[in-house]
C-alpha cells in the first residue's frame, strides 16, 4: 500500500503519475473523492489532465486576473463534502487499531497527519503565490474553493452498524444516498494542522469488529465519480465616507417603492451609491446615513454624514479618482444632490457613524405661516426660549407603523426671521434634539404635540417647507 | 448658528464687503483661516438664498394641516338625525373622527360644555394601546359609541362610523370641552381609528366628499 503525505491509503495508484492518463477510466480515490488528485467532475465530463494541480492554480489565477482585482494578499477557504471526513476518521481508526501498537507509530503518531482541506491549501498555495505574485495571508481577496458531492460518487449507500453505545445522526438525502456522521462513536481523535480537535471517546472495545468491516467496504466501494467543483473569489469590501446635501424636495434618501412604482423621482442613495459602485467595480452597494429626512425636505448647509459599502470592488480608487467621483457626482446635470469630503474609510466608518448619533442636535429653517399678523412680542416669547421640553405624541402620519408613545424631546432654541412684505409669514430658525419631529411642532398635529409654535403664539400656525440645515456630527 | 439679520439688502452687502476686505489684508498664517471664513460665508449666503421664499408665490392663507394630509369625508345624520361626524383619512390609512361644523350639539345655547369617554362597556379615555402591533387595542364597529357630548340642554352619543381598531381618544376634551367650540375639526377631534383596507372600503362607499356634503347641507 502506498501512502500519500497525508497519510491516506490509495490502492496502488498515486496522484499525477502518468500512466494514470493512459487508462481508460482513471481510478478515483476512495476517500479523498478525487479531491487531491485534482480531478474534476464538470457536468459529467471527468476531466484529468497530467498537471491536474499547476492547471487549477492556473484557472484560479486566471479568474482573479480576469476580474481585474488588486491586491497585496488572499486567503483560502476550501469546502469538501462531509463523507470525505467520514472516510478520513475510518482510516485513522483502523491505523490506529492495526499499527497502533507497532515502533514506527509510536514515533510518528496517526493522529498527526494532516487532513485533506490543510493537505489541499498547503499543496496550491505555493503555485498561487507565484503566479498572482502576492502572499497568502488573510485576504483581503478570499479565493473559495467548493467540492460537492456530484449525483453518483457512491455506488451504494453506506451502511455503518453499531452498537448501543453510539449515536446516529442522519445528516438528510443528499443526492439520494443517506449519509450518517458519527457522534460519540469511540472513533477516535483527529487532528488537524491548524490545531483544532474533534475529540470523541476513545473506547475502542467492541467496534473493531464493525470497524474493519466499515474499512473494507470503504476500499470495496467505487468511485464513479469524482466531485463536482467551483471556486469563486471575492475581495473584502471598501467604504466611503462623506456628506451630502439634497437641494430636490421631490427625492427621496433611499429607493422608495409603493406597489412597484416609485415615489419621488430618484434617490441620493441610488445617486451617490452607483456612481461609486461604477468607478470601484464593484458588485453591490449598501448605503448608511446619520438619520433621515422626510423626501420634502430639503437636506442644506454642512450636509448629512453618510456611509457606502461596496462589495467585492475590483479596483481600489486613488485619492484623486475619489475627488473625480465626488466631481462627477456633483456636476450632474439634475443638481438633486451634492457630496462633500467623500474619502475612504476603514471598517471603523461605522463605529464612526453610530458614536455620534446619541448626542446629535440638528437645525432647522422653517417657512411658517399663522392665521393672525406678526407682532414684536412674539419675536421675543419664540427667541427667549432656551431648551424647552415639548411632548409630542406618535405623529398620526407614522402612527400606524410606530408604536403610541408620548416622547419627551427639546426644542434647544428658535429665532424669528421675518420676511420682507409679509405680515403673517416668516422663516423659523430652530436648533433640536435629535428625534423631534419638526413639522408637528409648529402646527400641533391636532393638540398632540405640546407646546406647539401654535400654542406658543396664541393662534393657528402651518408649516410649508422645511429645510435641514445643520447636523451636528463630527464625522466626515 | 446662523446669523439672522434683518431682510435688509444693503446691510446684507456690507457685511459681505468687510469679510472680503478682512481677508485680503490677513498676513500669511491667518490668510488660510480667513479664506476659509470667506467661504463659508458664501456657503451661507448660498444657504440664506435657498431659504428665502418667493413672495410673489405665497398664498394669502395656505392649506392647513388637516386639509394637505387628509382626505375629509362625512356621515350626515349618522344613526340619528342632525348627528354630523367627519371621518378625515389619512394615505396611511388611519382615521380622524369628530363632529362636523353641522352637528346639531353646536346650535344648542352654550354650545359644548361637557364630553364623557365613559360610555357602552368601558371607559374609552382608559384604554391604552402599545406596540406597533397595536394590541389591546378595542375593535369596535362603525355605530359603536365613542362618547357623549353634553350641551346645557342635552347629550348627544358620538359614534365611531367606521369600523375598526381604537388607537386614541382625545381625552384633552375631557378637561376642555370648549375645543370642540373653537376648533372642532382639529384640536377638537374625537378618536383616531385605524380600519382595516376591506372595512375602510365597504365604508367609504356609504360617507359623503366634501363637496356632496356641502351641498347636502346647503339644501337645508
Amino acid at each position: 500500500m502506498l501512502e500519500n503525505s497525508d497519510g491516506n491509503l490509495i490502492d496502488g495508484q498515486s496522484s499525477e503519475s502518468e500512466h494514470l492518463t493512459n487508462l481508460a477510466e482513471p481510478v478515483i480515490c476512495s476517500m479523498c473523492l478525487g479531491i487531491l488528485q485534482f480531478y474534476h467532475d464538470n457536468n459529467g465530463q471527468l476531466s484529468v489532465s497530467k498537471d491536474g494541480l499547476n492547471d487549477l492554480a492556473a484557472s484560479i489565477a486566471e479568474l482573479v486576473k480576469q476580474q481585474g482585482h488588486q491586491i497585496d494578499s488572499f486567503s483560502l477557504e476550501v469546502s469538501v463534502p462531509s463523507i470525505t471526513l467520514d472516510n478520513e476518521r475510518v482510516i485513522m481508526s483502523y491505523m490506529n487499531r492495526k499499527y497502533g501498537s507497532q515502533l514506527f507509530s509510536q514515533e510518528r503518531s496517526f493522529s498527526e497527519c494532516i487532513c485533506l482541506k490543510n493537505a489541499l491549501k498547503s499543496l496550491i498555495t505555493a503555485p498561487l503565490e507565484m503566479l498572482l505574485g502576492v502572499k497568502y495571508g488573510q485576504g483581503p481577496l478570499h479565493i473559495r474553493l467548493t467540492y460537492s458531492e456530484s449525483s453518483k460518487t457512491i455506488e451504494k449507500s453506506v451502511e455503518r452498524e453499531f452498537d448501543s453505545t453510539s449515536k446516529r445522526r442522519k445528516t438528510g438525502n443528499e443526492n439520494g444516498l443517506e449519509t450518517v456522521e458519527l457522534l460519540n462513536s469511540g472513533v477516535g481523535c483527529i487532528t488537524t494542522g491548524v490545531g483544532r480537535t474533534v475529540v470523541t471517546d476513545t473506547s475502542l472495545n467492541g467496534l473493531q469488529h464493525h470497524q474493519s468491516s466499515d474499512f473494507s467496504k470503504l476500499l470495496l466501494e467505487k468511485v464513479r465519480r469524482p466531485c463536482s467543483f467551483s471556486f469563486h473569489c471575492n475581495r473584502d469590501p471598501i467604504y466611503f465616507g462623506g456628506r451630502y446635501l439634497k437641494f430636490s424636495r421631490n427625492v427621496s434618501q433611499t429607493c422608495w417603492m409603493i406597489d412597484e412604482e416609485r415615489m419621488g423621482e430618484a434617490s441620493v442613495e441610488e445617486i451617490i451609491s452607483s456612481c461609486i459602485l461604477l468607478m470601484c467595480r464593484g458588485d453591490k452597494y449598501k448605503f448608511h446615513a446619520a438619520g433621515r429626512e422626510d423626501i420634502d425636505v430639503r437636506m442644506l448647509g454642512s450636509g448629512r454624514p453618510f456611509l457606502v459599502e461596496i462589495q467585492n470592488p475590483r479596483h481600489i480608487p486613488s485619492d484623486v479618482l475619489v475627488k473625480d467621483i465626488e466631481e462627477k457626482i456633483n456636476s450632474s446635470r439634475d443638481k438633486l444632490v451634492r457630496v462633500k469630503n467623500l474619502k475612504l474609510v476603514g471598517s471603523q466608518g461605522w463605529t464612526l457613524m453610530r458614536e455620534g448619533e446619541a448626542e446629535k442636535q440638528k437645525e432647522y429653517a422653517a417657512l411658517v405661516w399663522i392665521s393672525r399678523p406678526l407682532e414684536d412680542p412674539d419675536m421675543l416669547s419664540i427667541s427667549s426660549v432656551r431648551d424647552m421640553c415639548i411632548l409630542q405624541r406618535t405623529p398620526i402620519r407614522v402612527l400606524h407603523r410606530r408604536s403610541p408613545l408620548d416622547r419627551e424631546k427639546i426644542i434647544h432654541w428658535m429665532k424669528i426671521e421675518r420676511i420682507a412684505d409679509t405680515s403673517q409669514y416668516f422663516i423659523l430658525h430652530l436648533c433640536t434634539q435629535a428625534g423631534t419631529y419638526i413639522k408637528e411642532f409648529v402646527h400641533g398635529d391636532l393638540g398632540r404635540t405640546h407646546p406647539s409654535i401654535g400654542s406658543i403664539l396664541g393662534c393657528r400656525a402651518e408649516i410649508l417647507q422645511l429645510d435641514v440645515t445643520d447636523v451636528k456630527m463630527d464625522v466626515f | 448658528m446662523l446669523q439672522v439679520p434683518m431682510t435688509d439688502e444693503s446691510a446684507q452687502a456690507s457685511s459681505m464687503c468687510t469679510d472680503s476686505a478682512a481677508a485680503q489684508n490677513g498676513g500669511s498664517p491667518t490668510e488660510l483661516k480667513e479664506v476659509r471664513e470667506v467661504s463659508g460665508e458664501d456657503e451661507n449666503k448660498e444657504l440664506r438664498e435657498l431659504l428665502l421664499p418667493d413672495v410673489r408665490n405665497l398664498p394669502l392663507a395656505p392649506p392647513s394641516a388637516v386639509e394637505v394630509n387628509f382626505v375629509a369625508y362625512f356621515a350626515p345624520d349618522f344613526m340619528k338625525p342632525g348627528h354630523d361626524h367627519y371621518v378625515y383619512r389619512h394615505p396611511n390609512g388611519l382615521c380622524v373622527v369628530g363632529l362636523a361644523p353641522t352637528h346639531v350639539a353646536f346650535r344648542d345655547e352654550g354650545g359644548v360644555t361637557g364630553v364623557d369617554f365613559n360610555v357602552g362597556k368601558s371607559d374609552r379615555s382608559a384604554i391604552k394601546v402599545t406596540g406597533k402591533r397595536k394590541k389591546n387595542a378595542q375593535h369596535f364597529e362603525s355605530n359603536t359609541m365613542l362618547c357623549k357630548v353634553c350641551t346645557k340642554s342635552d347629550s348627544y352619543v358620538v359614534r365611531c362610523c367606521v369600523k375598526g381598531s381604537l388607537l386614541e381618544v382625545n381625552e384633552r376634551l375631557i378637561k376642555q370641552p370648549n375645543l370642540l367650540n373653537s376648533s372642532a375639526d382639529r384640536e377638537g377631534y374625537i378618536a383616531i381609528i385605524m380600519p382595516r383596507p376591506a372595512d375602510w372600503l365597504k365604508v367609504k362607499a356609504t360617507l359623503l366628499g366634501l363637496e356632496e356634503y356641502k351641498r347636502l347641507k346647503e339644501q337645508g
